[in-house]
């Protein structure tokens, strides 16, 4: 286990838009928003291997994120929005009516 | 300062020969944007179509949109505010320390060729999308920018407008504007419009437990909410409108097919700079319209008994306190 934190981004991609229209319930849409991307050295220092599976973990809650090398900034993640990244979200808009969605402090612990 | 100066896409694709993605990645969500209006089009003010306009985008990390870029700033994460206060004083040639600038992550000669060029615009367009609305800061982000466009009407013609998204989220806000003089985050409870986002604004009175009962039309709070949103959503009585089953369908009570707009029912669409579009529907459907289903829903509660008992104190107050 590593006490490394990153900063979580969640985003959209244009495949996920496309794959809204096939079903989010289809086994496309549920690997899309299971997967998280990462830069080569972060997952190479916490021990994460391509493919891999890992827990990310916040203040509020974790879930399991399938784990891929992509040209991010170090120290970032990046995971498309669903039901995986509403788990790791906090209720509290700070009286904005907006909940935070991008640049949450997470913990990544390889399984 | 308050207001946002903007104007049509219709007047970016003719005019516009600089333009500003902050925070955004069109390229991937909103893919028509550059081909239609931004940077493709010829016109008769920009004959040269592409060559004639300068694309900058400023995001935290290198997306797709990045290859469609004249000039990319990558600033670091949850510096966007500082960023854009920078740009603000640069423009009207206020100090500011190379400290301060060091930390947004970008070089001051960047900053400094970026203000001139956007000083020798002619029409400058600023587009902002959820990676500076959603980030720490968030309203007061899109508040400094458009702030900074305003302050750029000083110099030369500068607008700002919001990415938006999925399908008619414009639409809503303006027919919200427009009855009720609010765009979201609205009460009805005391029988006028009270507006407090934070109180009355929905994943703040589902976190908070305060509503028994929810109706979703074409939207999937289910999959994009926090999750102590969303198990409150489970606890009460959902009723959920859309034409295909969704991760909040799943946790409804009630869901009730209805034809997509545009595609099998007619209706209204604002596009992201608040112009209503005609929609008419190429196919047609077995299921209702959410219209249609809305209006069925309203005659049967019309029929239906006043739900104060005879003899008591309605709670309405008759006038504002």
């Amino acid at each position: 286990m590593s006490d490394k934190r990153f900063i979580l981004n969640s985003s959209r991609s244009s495949k996920q838009g496309t794959l809204i229209n096939v079903g989010k319930d289809s086994d496309e849409y549920k690997q899309l928003t299971e997967t998280m991307t990462m830069e080569a050295g972060d997952m190479e220092a916490i021990g994460l291997a391509e493919g891999q599976r890992a827990l990310v973990k916040t203040e509020f809650g974790e879930s399991e994120f399938t784990c891929q090398a992509g040209k991010i900034p170090q120290g970032m993640i990046f995971i498309p929005y669903g039901p995986p990244t509403c788990l790791l979200m906090g209720g509290d808009t700070g009286g904005t009516g907006m909940p935070t969605s991008k640049g949450w402090e997470v913990e990544v612990v390889p399984l | 300062m308050g207001g946002k100066v903007t104007c049509t896409l219709g007047e970016v694709k003719q005019r516009a020969d600089f333009i500003i993605y902050w925070g955004g990645n069109p390229a991937e969500c909103h893919p028509r944007h550059f081909t239609k209006y931004t940077l493709m089009q010829k016109s008769k003010f920009l004959p040269k179509g592409r060559k004639d306009r300068t694309m900058v985008l400023v995001d935290i990390r290198e997306t797709k949109s990045v290859k469609a870029s004249d000039i990319f700033l990558q600033v670091r994460p949850g510096k966007d505010f500082e960023l854009i206060t920078i740009l603000r004083a640069l423009v009207k040639e206020q100090h500011v320390t190379d400290a301060q600038i060091a930390e947004t992550g970008i070089t001051r000669e960047v900053l400094d060729d970026l203000v001139a060029r956007m000083k020798a615009a002619k029409f400058g367009c600023m587009f902002f999308g959820m990676g500076l609305s959603m980030t720490r800061g968030k309203h007061m982000n899109s508040a400094a920018l458009l702030t900074l466009a305003a302050e750029m009407n000083a110099f030369t013609k500068f607008v700002a407008m919001p990415m938006r998204g999925h399908g008619n989220v414009t639409g809503a806000d303006v027919i919200m504007r427009w009855q009720t003089g609010f765009p979201f985050g609205i009460s009805f409870n005391r029988g006028y419009p009270r507006y407090n986002p934070g109180e009355f604004s929905t994943v703040d009175v589902l976190v908070r437990g305060d509503c028994d009962a929810a109706f979703i039309i074409g939207a999937d709070p289910g999959g994009t909410m926090p999750q102590p949103a969303i198990d409150h959503l489970k606890r009460i009585p959902t009723i959920v409108l859309d034409p295909h089953i969704t991760h909040t369908s799943k946790l409804a009570r009630v869901h009730i097919t209805t034809a997509a707009q545009g595609i099998a029912a007619p209706g209204t669409a604002y596009r992201m700079d608040e112009i209503p579009m005609p929609l008419k529907p190429a196919l047609k459907s077995p299921y209702p319209s959410d219209e249609e289903v809305v209006r069925r829903i309203n005659e049967a509660i019309a029929k239906k008994p006043f739900w104060i008992p005879e003899g008591s104190m309605p709670q309405m107050l008759t006038e504002q306190v």
